[in-house]
C-alpha cells in the first residue's frame, strides 16, 4: 500500500493555477469563434457555413452568439477565409445580470450535478473537474448525489422529455437559496437537439437560470468559471451579443 | 378499607358478573359488564396498594378439606400484593377494551356488523361456512350469541382464578386455582369459534403444555410438602432449609420447568406464539399481561420464598435459561412479520430478562449477597410490571390494527398514523417502553437488571463470573435487537407508504380502544419518570426475599438532609447534594429523584440516573430546540414542506419501498447461522431460457425450538399414539387378551411385592 | 463457413423460401419468408457463427422491410436477411426464441414503429415509458409528425413496474434517474428482500432525443453532426460509422492519408475512452490515488487530442469523402509521443493495481458473464471479449485500412470485473501499438475526396471503444437522409448488464456498473 503513496508523491503536483493565474497549457479548451469587423464578403458566407446560426450580421460587423456554437469548425476549416478563433475559457455569463451574487455563495458550496440528456462530453468534463488537474475541492465545490444538500443545481443537456419531471422533481428539491448552472451548448439552446419532438431547447424551458457556460462540451476550465461566477467570486464575461434578442 | 374486605369485593363482583352474563345477552350488557370488570380491577389495586404501601397484609384460613391434613389458606403477603396489584393494573384496561371490543378479531367484527343489520336470521355468509366448517349443525345464531356470552364468563372466571392464584396460601389452594386458571385460557381461546380450526390445535397445545408444567411442579411442592409434613406454605418455609441438595435441585428443576412453561421460557415456549395467534383480541392482552406473571411467580415463590437456595447452582441455570430466552425471543420478534406472532417472540424475550433477574437474585441470596440480591430483585419485579404495562397496550393497539385492517401482516400494512394518529401514538408510546428508550419504564428496568448484571464482580467465584459477563452481554445484544425490532414494527405498520389495498377502510379506534391505550401509556410514562417512588414500594415486597432492603442503595434519601441516613458516607450524599440531587427537595415528597447503582469495595463506581430529571432536561431541550429554530435561525426564511427526494422517479409507489423482510433481513442474514432456513428457489420462463417470468423464492424458517424440542416430541407421542392405534384393530378375542394380559401382570406385580 | 457453404446450405434447407437479392464481395442480402425467418436466423446465430448485429425496420412506400443483419469472420461476410410485407401487415414472428440478442430491437421496433412481433414475451414502456407516454404512439413512423414537441404528460398513475421475484417481503428498490454524484441518467429497479439485491432491472430511455427521427429529411453533412454528438465520448467511432455508410454508398474511393489519419484518431479516441473507463473503475473501488492516477492520464489525453485536433472529444474532424482538415505529420508525431508517455504511465497503474489485494478483492468474481451468455446477449466489444467472445469488427470485417495493421485482439475467459480492466488495459497497449503504424504510414497527400451523394442505402460500422457501432444509412434521391438507424455497443451490452448484477450484495452494484464500461447517451440515442 505504501506504494501508491510514494507514487502520488512522485506524480507530483498537476493542479492549475486558475483562478489565481491563468491556465496556459495547450489543449485545455476548444476555443470559440471571434465576432467583430470581417470583410464584407466574408459576412454572409460565414453566415451561412454555420448550421446552429452562431453568426449574425449587424451593420456589417459579425456578431457572434456563443451559447450557441457546437464546434464543428465549419466557419474555419476547409474554407478560404475562416473566422477568427479564440483559445478563451472564461466563458461564464450571467443571464441579463439581474443576480445578486454573494453572501449565501461566498463559502464553500454543494453541487448536484443532474444529467437532462447529455451526450456524455459535457458530464465527462464535470467529472474532470474531480481529476488532479482541476481539483474542484481546493476551491470549496463539492458534489452531492442529494439535491436536499444542494446550493447550486448544475443542468448539463437539452432537457429530454422524459428528464423534464426529473429535473423539475430535483430544483424543488433543493432548499432556498439555490442557483442553476447550465452548462454546454444543448443546456443553453438545445445544441444539435434543439429541434427534436421530445427535447426542450435548452434548460430555460424548464427551470429559470441563472449562470450559462457556452461551449460543446464546455471544457473543464469554464465550468469552473462559471461555478466561479455563480458563486460571485469572478466577474462573468462579457457577452458579444444579447442573446435574448437573437433568433428567438 | 382493609385488604380482606377489597378481595372479598373483588371475588364478589366477578360472581355478579359471571351471573350477569350467563342471565342476559351480553350484546345489551355490555357496558355493565365493562363496569363491572373495572371494578373488580381497581378493587384488586386497591387491595395491592393497601398491602404494599400500607404494610396490610393478611392471612385467613378458609377451611380445612376433611380427609386431607390441609388447611385452605387465603393469604396476601407483599409478594403477592405486587402481583395482585400489577393484576389489576392491566385488568383494568382490558375489562374496557373487551367491553367496546367484540369476542375476536376482524371476523368477529363481519359477525356483529352482520347480526345488527340483518336481526338474527340473517348472517353472512362467512359465518355460515366457519360454523359449518366447526361442525356446529345448530343456526346461525347459536353460533354467535353464547359464544360471547361464554367469553365473558370465562373472562370473569379467569380474572378470579388469577387472584385466587396469588392469594394461594397453601399447595391445594395454589394448585386448584392454577388449574382452574389453565382450563378457562384454553377455553377463552377455543371459543373463538369463528377462526380457522387450526387455532383449536393451539388452544390444546396451550392446555397439553400448561398440564405438563402443572404436573411438573405439583410434583415439586409435593416434595417439599412431603420434607415439611405439611401443605401449608408457611409449614414449607420453615421446613425447606433442612431439604438435602439433591432434593433442592430437584424441586428447582420442577418448579423452574413447571412454571417456566407458563411463563414461556425456553425450550417450552413453542406454545406461545400459536396461542396468542389464536386467541381472540380482547383476551390476549390479558394473556401476555397477567397470566405469564404466573409463571414468573410461581419460579419466585417457590425458588426465593418457600425455598431458598442453599448453593448457586440453580440461580446461575435460570440466570442462563433467562437470558437464552431473551436472545431466542428477541431474534425471532426482530425476523418476524406477523405483529401477534412478534410481540408473542418479544414476550418470551421479557420473560428471559425477568428470569434473569430472578436468577440473579438467587445467585446473590446463595452467595451471601443480600443487598445485590435486593436489587436483583427489584429490577426483575420492576421489569415483569413494566412488561405487563407495555404489552398490554402493543397488544390493545395490534388488535386495533388487525381489526381495522384484516391483517397483521407487516408487509402489508404501513403509512397507517395517517389515519389513525391516536393509536398511533399510543403505540409508539408502547413501542418506546418496551425498546427500553428514557423516559419511559423499559429502560429504568432495562438499566438495572443491566447494572446488576455489571455487580457480579463481587462475587467471588470465577466461574460465577464469567457466566454473569456472558449473559450480561446477551441481555445487551437482546436490548440492542429490541431497538431494531420495535424500529421496524412502528415504521412499518404505521410510517411510510400505505401498502393496503385502496378499499380497506381505515379509521381511527373508537374511545373504548382508546380510552385503555392512553391509560396504559400514561403508565409507562409514569412508571418511567418516577422510578423513585415505585423502587421503595418494590423492596417492601423483596425485603423479606433478598434479607436485605435495596431501597437506600438504589434511591438514596437525598431529599432528607445530609445526614440522616447512616448508611450513606456523608461525603458521598454531599457530593451528589452539590450536583443538584435534591433539587425538589421542598416540593416533592418521598426520598429524592436520582437512581444509583453504586459498585461495591472492589469497583467503586457510581452509576446515576434520574428519568424525572431526564424528561424535565428532554422538554426543555425540544422547546430551545423550537425556540432556536423557528424564532431565531429560521425567522426572516419562509419555511416550505416539500415532497421527499425519491431520485426523480414519476410515482414513488408502496411497492418500491421497504418492506418489513427487508428491514430485518440484515439481521435475518446474520442470524442464519442460527436460523437454519431450508432454501426453494424455481425459476419459471417462457419462450426461451432468458426471459423470465417468475425468480420463486422461499425460506422455510423452522423455529429453533420447534426443531430441537416440540418436533421431537411430537414425533414421540405421534409414535406412541400410532404404537397404541395398533392394539385397536376392533377384535373382540385380542382386546378380551389385553385383559386377561393385564389382570396376569397386576397379579405378578401384586405378589412381588407382597413376598418383598 | 463461406459463402458457397451457406449459399449450398440454404438452398437445401429452404428451397424456394429463401432467396439470395443481391451479393457483393462483403455482403449477401437474403430475401425470406416469414415462416422460415426464425429459423434461419437461429442457424446463422447459433450454427453458423455469425454475429447478430441488429435489425432495421424501414417503411416503404407500401411496404415493411426488415432487415436483420449477421455478420461473421473474414470470408462469411455480411448477411442481411430481409423480410417485406404490407404496411397493413403489422405482425412479424419474433425470433428472440433463438437469437436473445434481438430482444430489444423487437422491442424498440414495437414501440416506435407499431409493429407486434409475436412469440414475443415483453413487448411495450421500453424506449417510451408507459407511465408517460399515452397508447399508440409511433413516432417513427412516415406520417408521425415529429416538428411539434410532445406536450408534457401526466403521469400514469396506474403504471406498476415489472417484477418477477415472488418471495414474502421483496420489494422493488428504485435508483434514479437522479442517483449518485456525477451519472448518468438512468433508472434502475432492484427487486430484493433487502441486503442482497435479486435481479436489477434497468429502465432505460430517459435520454432518448430521437436523434433517428431528427434525422430524416436532413441532408447527410448535417446529420453527421448527429452522428458525432449523440454519444460524445465516443464521438468520433460514430462519426466514422456514419462516415463510412454514406461513403459506401456513394462508392467513394478515399485517399490513403484520410484512411490513415481516422485509424489514428479512432485509436486515439480509444486509448482516452479506456483511460476514462479505467478511471471510473479506480473510483468506483475508491482506490483514490489509482483514481487520481488515471484521472490524469485521461485529462493528459484530452489535451493531446485537443492539441492536435482543436477538440477534446474530436469534433468537427470528419468529413464525407475524408476529414474536414489535414493533421501536420509533426503534430501527429508529437501526439503519439505523448501518447507513448500516457500508456507507460497506465502500465505502471496496472503493474501496482495487480498487486493490490483490496482492489483485487472488490473485481474478482464480481459481475460475471459466461462466455455461453455473453455469446447469446449479444454482447460486444470489451465486454464480451472478458467472456472470451473474442470478436473485433476490426479484425472480422476490416475498414478503413485496419487489414494492413498488425495487432493482437485480447481476451480473456474469466468473464469477472478483472477480467474487464485487463481487456482494458491490453487494449490500450494495442491502441498505442496501431497509431505508430499508423503514423508511420503517413504519406503526403490530400485528406477529403469530394463525394457526389447518389441515392441509396447501406451499412457502416465500426469498432469503437466500447465494441461494434453499426450505422444504417438509406439517402433518397435528393441526398437527403430518409432513414437513418443506430446500432450502437451500449445497445446490446445495456441488454446483457442485468447479467452480471444477479444475487450481489448491493455494495457492489457501482463497481459492476463501472466495469461494464456503458454509455447511457449511446444507447438511448
Amino acid at each position: 500500500m505504501s506504494q501508491w503513496v510514494i507514487n502520488g508523491i512522485r506524480a507530483g503536483i498537476k493542479t492549475t493555477a486558475y483562478p489565481a493565474k491563468p491556465e496556459t497549457a495547450a489543449g485545455v479548451t476548444p476555443g470559440l469563434p471571434v465576432g467583430g469587423d470581417y470583410p464584407a464578403n466574408n459576412v454572409n458566407s460565414l453566415i451561412s457555413l454555420c448550421p446552429t446560426r452562431v453568426f449574425s450580421d449587424s451593420d456589417g460587423q459579425i456578431i457572434v452568439d456563443r451559447r450557441r456554437c457546437i464546434h464543428c469548425y465549419r466557419c474555419v476549416r476547409g474554407v478560404e477565409r475562416p473566422v477568427n478563433w479564440e483559445q478563451s475559457y472564461e466563458w461564464g455569463t450571467v443571464r441579463d445580470g439581474q443576480h445578486e451574487f454573494g453572501q449565501p455563495f461566498e463559502r464553500s458550496i454543494h453541487i448536484c450535478v443532474v444529467d437532462a440528456g447529455d451526450c456524455g462530453a459535457c458530464l465527462n468534463e464535470v467529472k474532470q473537474l474531480n481529476n488532479p488537474y482541476y481539483n474542484m475541492h481546493r476551491l470549496g465545490f463539492f458534489i452531492t448525489p442529494t439535491p436536499r444538500h444542494a446550493d447550486v443545481l448544475l443542468v448539463v443537456g437539452p432537457v429530454t422529455d422524459h428528464m423534464k419531471f426529473a429535473l423539475k422533481k430535483v430544483y424543488d428539491a433543493m432548499p432556498a437559496p439555490k442557483r442553476v448552472v447550465a452548462v454546454g451548448a444543448c443546456a443553453l439552446t438545445g445544441g444539435v437537439f434543439a429541434e427534436s419532438f421530445v427535447c426542450a431547447k435548452g434548460v430555460r424551458d424548464v427551470l429559470p437560470v441563472d449562470v450559462e457556460v457556452p461551449g460543446n462540451p464546455a471544457p473543464p476550465l469554464a465550468i469552473l468559471h462559471g461555478l466561479l461566477v455563480a458563486t460571485g467570486r469572478k466577474a462573468p464575461a462579457m457577452k458579444d451579443a444579447d442573446p435574448t434578442n437573437l433568433h428567438e | 378499607m382493609d385488604t380482606p374486605t377489597l378481595i372479598s369485593i373483588f371475588f364478589a363482583l366477578c360472581g355478579a358478573g359471571i351471573l350477569l352474563s350467563l342471565a342476559a345477552p351480553p350484546s345489551r350488557q355490555g357496558n355493565v359488564l365493562a363496569w363491572l370488570g373495572c371494578l373488580a380491577s381497581v378493587a384488586l389495586v386497591l387491595a395491592g396498594a393497601n398491602a404494599l404501601l400500607a404494610g396490610k397484609t393478611f392471612s385467613q384460613p378458609l377451611w380445612t378439606l376433611p380427609g386431607l391434613a390441609a388447611t385452605l389458606t387465603v393469604k396476601l403477603d407483599s409478594l403477592s400484593a405486587v402481583f395482585i396489584f400489577i393484576t389489576g393494573l392491566v385488568l383494568f384496561p382490558a375489562s374496557i377494551f373487551a367491553g367496546s371490543a367484540p369476542a375476536s378479531g376482524a371476523a368477529g367484527r363481519a359477525l356483529a356488523v352482520g347480526r345488527d343489520a340483518d336481526g338474527q336470521s340473517n348472517v353472512s355468509e362467512s359465518l355460515a361456512r366457519s360454523v359449518r366448517r366447526e361442525g356446529a349443525p345448530n343456526s346461525s345464531r347459536g353460533g354467535c350469541a353464547p359464544q360471547n356470552r361464554a367469553f365473558t364468563v370465562f373472562m370473569f372466571g379467569l380474572y378470579a382464578s388469577i387472584a385466587m392464584v396469588f392469594l394461594a396460601g397453601d399447595v391445594v389452594l395454589f394448585l386448584l386455582a392454577w388449574e382452574a386458571m389453565s382450563i378457562l385460557c384454553w377455553l377463552l381461546i377455543v371459543c373463538a369459534r369463528e377462526k380457522e380450526i387450526g387455532h383449536a390445535g393451539s388452544g390444546y397445545l396451550l392446555l397439553a403444555t400448561g398440564e405438563a408444567g402443572t404436573l411438573a411442579a405439583a410434583m415439586g411442592f409435593l416434595l417439599l410438602a412431603v420434607a415439611a409434613g405439611s401443605l401449608d406454605f408457611g409449614a414449607i418455609k420453615s421446613a425447606a432449609s433442612g431439604l438435602s441438595a439433591g432434593l433442592q435441585w430437584a424441586v428447582f428443576l420442577l418448579s423452574f420447568f413447571g412454571f417456566g412453561v407458563k411463563a414461556g421460557l425456553v425450550p417450552m415456549n413453542f406454545w406461545l406464539p400459536r396461542a396468542y395467534v389464536a386467541a381472540p383480541r380482547a383476551f390476549v392482552p390479558v394473556l401476555a399481561g397477567a397470566t405469564l406473571n404466573l409463571g414468573l411467580y410461581g419460579i419466585l415463590r417457590v425458588n426465593a420464598d418457600l425455598m431458598p437456595a442453599a448453593h448457586a447452582g440453580p440461580g446461575l441455570l435460570a440466570l442462563v435459561v433467562g437470558t437464552l430466552s431473551a436472545l431466542v425471543g428477541m431474534l425471532y420478534a426482530t425476523t418476524d412479520n406477523d405483529l401477534k406472532i412478534m410481540l408473542a417472540h418479544s414476550s418470551i424475550e421479557n420473560v428471559g430478562i425477568v428470569a434473569a433477574g430472578f436468577g440473579a437474585g438467587m445467585v446473590f441470596v446463595a452467595t451471601n449477597h443480600p443487598a445485590l440480591a435486593a436489587i436483583a430483585f427489584v429490577a426483575a419485579l420492576y421489569h415483569l410490571i413494566n412488561h405487563s404495562l407495555y404489552k398490554t397496550l402493543l397488544f390493545f393497539g395490534v388488535g386495533e390494527i388487525e381489526a381495522q385492517t384484516g391483517t397483521r401482516d407487516m408487509d402489508r400494512l404501513g403509512g397507517l398514523s395517517k389515519w389513525t394518529p391516536l393509536t398511533a401514538l399510543a403505540f409508539l408510546a408502547g413501542t418506546l417502553s418496551i425498546a427500553a428508550l428514557p423516559p419511559f419504564n423499559g429502560f429504568v428496568s432495562e438499566w438495572l437488571t443491566l447494572q446488576t448484571m455489571l455487580r457480579s464482580a463481587e462475587l467471588s467465584s470465577t466461574g460465577a463470573k464469567m457466566v454473569f459477563a456472558l449473559c450480561g452481554a446477551g441481555l445487551a445484544l437482546t436490548a440492542a435487537l429490541a431497538v431494531t425490532c420495535f424500529v421496524k414494527v412502528y415504521a412499518m405498520s404505521f410510517l411510510g407508504m400505505r401498502r393496503l389495498d385502496e378499499n380497506q377502510k381505515v379509521s381511527e379506534a373508537k374511545s373504548g380502544a382508546l380510552a385503555p391505550m392512553a391509560i396504559l401509556a400514561a403508565l409507562c410514562l409514569a412508571f418511567g419518570v418516577l422510578p423513585t417512588y415505585i423502587i421503595p414500594a418494590l423492596d417492601t415486597a423483596t425485603n423479606p426475599l433478598a434479607g436485605a432492603s435495596a431501597a437506600d442503595n438504589l434511591v438514596p434519601p437525598f431529599f432528607a438532609s445530609n445526614t440522616a441516613h447512616n448508611s450513606l458516607p456523608p461525603a458521598f450524599v454531599e457530593d451528589f447534594h452539590n450536583l443538584g440531587a435534591q433539587v425538589g427537595q421542598n416540593v416533592l415528597p418521598g426520598r429524592g429523584l436520582v437512581v444509583l447503582h453504586r459498585g461495591g469495595a472492589k469497583n467503586p463506581v457510581v452509576f446515576a440516573m434520574s428519568t424525572s430529571y431526564m424528561i424535565v432536561v428532554l422538554v426543555f431541550l425540544l422547546l430551545l430546540t423550537y425556540v432556536v429554530i423557528r424564532l431565531w435561525l429560521t425567522r426572516s426564511r419562509k419555511l416550505e414542506r416539500r415532497l421527499r427526494w425519491d431520485g426523480g422517479v414519476r410515482n414513488l409507489l408502496p411497492e418500491m419501498t421497504y418492506t418489513a423482510t427487508g428491514f430485518s433481513n440484515p439481521v435475518r442474514v446474520i442470524f442464519d447461522a442460527v436460523f437454519r432456513p431450508t432454501t426453494v428457489e424455481d425459476t419459471r420462463e417462457t419462450v426461451a431460457e432468458h426471459f423470465r417470468t417468475a425468480i420463486i423464492r422461499e425460506k422455510e424458517r423452522v423455529h429453533l425450538v420447534d426443531k430441537l424440542v416440540f418436533h421431537p416430541i411430537r414425533t414421540a407421542v405421534m409414535w406412541f399414539a400410532s404404537c397404541l392405534a395398533r392394539m385397536h384393530h376392533g377384535r373382540f378375542n385380542a382386546y378380551a387378551a389385553y385383559a386377561l394380559a393385564t389382570l396376569l401382570v397386576v397379579l405378578v406385580v401384586f405378589l412381588l411385592f407382597q413376598t418383598s | 463457413m463461406n459463402r458457397p457453404e451457406l449459399k449450398e446450405q440454404i438452398a437445401q434447407r429452404w428451397p424456394g423460401q429463401v432467396q439470395c437479392r443481391s451479393e457483393s464481395a462483403s455482403l449477401c442480402e437474403l430475401a425470406c419468408a416469414r415462416a422460415a425467418l426464425p429459423e434461419l436466423c437461429a442457424r446463422l446465430f447459433l450454427e453458423w457463427n455469425f454475429s447478430f448485429a441488429g435489425l432495421i425496420v424501414e417503411e416503404g412506400a407500401s411496404e415493411w422491410q426488415l432487415r436483420y443483419a449477421f455478420y461473421g469472420e473474414g470470408d462469411a461476410g455480411w448477411v442481411h436477411v430481409l423480410v417485406t410485407a404490407p404496411l397493413a401487415e403489422k405482425t412479424f414472428p419474433s425470433i428472440v426464441k433463438f437469437v436473445h440478442a434481438a430482444d430489444w430491437h423487437e422491442r424498440e421496433a414495437e414501440d416506435l414503429f407499431g409493429i407486434h412481433f409475436e412469440g414475443h414475451p415483453r413487448l411495450g414502456d421500453f424506449i417510451l415509458h408507459d407511465d408517460a407516454w399515452q397508447e399508440n404512439v409511433e413516432p417513427m413512423r412516415r406520417h408521425f409528425d415529429a416538428r411539434e414537441a410532445m406536450r408534457h404528460r401526466k403521469p400514469d398513475e396506474d403504471w406498476r413496474p415489472h417484477r418477477i421475484v415472488q418471495e414474502p417481503g421483496a420489494f422493488v428498490m428504485p435508483v434514479g434517474p437522479k442517483f449518485s454524484g456525477v451519472t448518468e441518467s438512468v433508472h434502475f429497479l432492484l427487486e430484493t428482500v433487502g441486503e442482497d439485491v435479486i435481479r436489477s432491472t434497468p429502465r432505460l430511455f430517459y435520454k432518448w432525443r430521437a436523434i433517428e427521427k431528427m434525422a430524416e429529411d436532413k441532408t447527410a453533412d448535417e446529420v453527421l453532426l448527429l452522428a458525432e454528438r449523440f454519444a460524445a465520448t465516443t464521438a468520433f467511432a460514430h462519426g466514422l460509422a456514419f462516415c463510412q455508410a454514406v461513403e459506401t454508398i456513394c462508392g467513394a474511393n478515399l485517399p490513403l492519408r484520410a484512411k490513415i489519419l481516422r485509424v489514428f484518431l479512432a485509436e486515439l479516441e480509444r486509448l482516452r475512452q479506456h483511460a476514462g473507463a479505467i478511471q471510473e473503475i479506480c473510483e468506483s473501488t475508491a482506490l483514490a490515488v489509482a483514481n487520481a492516477h488515471a484521472g490524469i492520464c485521461e485529462e493528459e489525453l484530452l489535451r493531446i487530442s485537443c492539441e492536435l485536433t482543436g477538440h477534446r472529444y474530436l469534433f468537427g474532424l470528419l468529413a464525407l469523402g475524408g476529414l474536414l482538415c489535414d493533421l501536420p505529420d509533426d503534430a501527429c508525431a508529437k501526439a503519439l509521443e505523448k501518447s507513448q508517455k500516457v500508456l507507460t504511465q497506465l502500465n505502471r497503474l496496472e503493474k501496482q493495481l495487480r498487486v493490490s489485494s483490496s482492489f483485487l478483492d472488490r473485481l474478482e468474481e464480481v459481475g460475471i458473464v459466461p462466455e455461453r451468455t455473453a455469446m447469446v446477449y449479444g454482447l460486444l466489444g470489451p465486454i464480451a471479449r472478458a467472456s472470451g467472445v473474442v470478436r473485433d469488427l476490426r479484425r472480422a470485417q476490416p475498414y478503413s485500412g485496419y487489414e494492413n495493421l498488425q495487432f493482437d485482439v485480447p481476451g480473456e475467459q474469466e468473464g469477472d470485473g478483472y477480467a474487464r480492466l485487463r481487456i482494458l488495459f491490453a487494449e490500450a497497449r494495442q491502441s498505442v501499438r496501431i497509431m505508430e503504424q499508423a503514423a508511420a504510414a503517413l504519406q503526403s497527400g490530400s485528406v477529403r475526396e469530394p463525394l457526389q451523394l447518389r441515392a441509396g442505402a447501406a451499412l457502416g460500422w465500426v469498432e469503437a471503444p466500447r465494441g461494434g457501432a453499426f450505422h444504417w444509412v438509406r439517402l433518397d434521391e435528393k441526398g437527403k437522409v430518409a432513414r437513418y438507424r443506430i446500432v450502437p455497443p451500449s445497445f446490446a451490452n445495456w441488454h446483457g448488464f442485468h447479467l452480471s448484477v444477479e444475487k450481489f450484495a448491493f455494495q457492489d452494484f457501482p463497481i459492476m456498473l463501472s466495469t461494464f464500461n456503458l454509455s447511457v447517451a449511446e444507447n438511448d440515442r
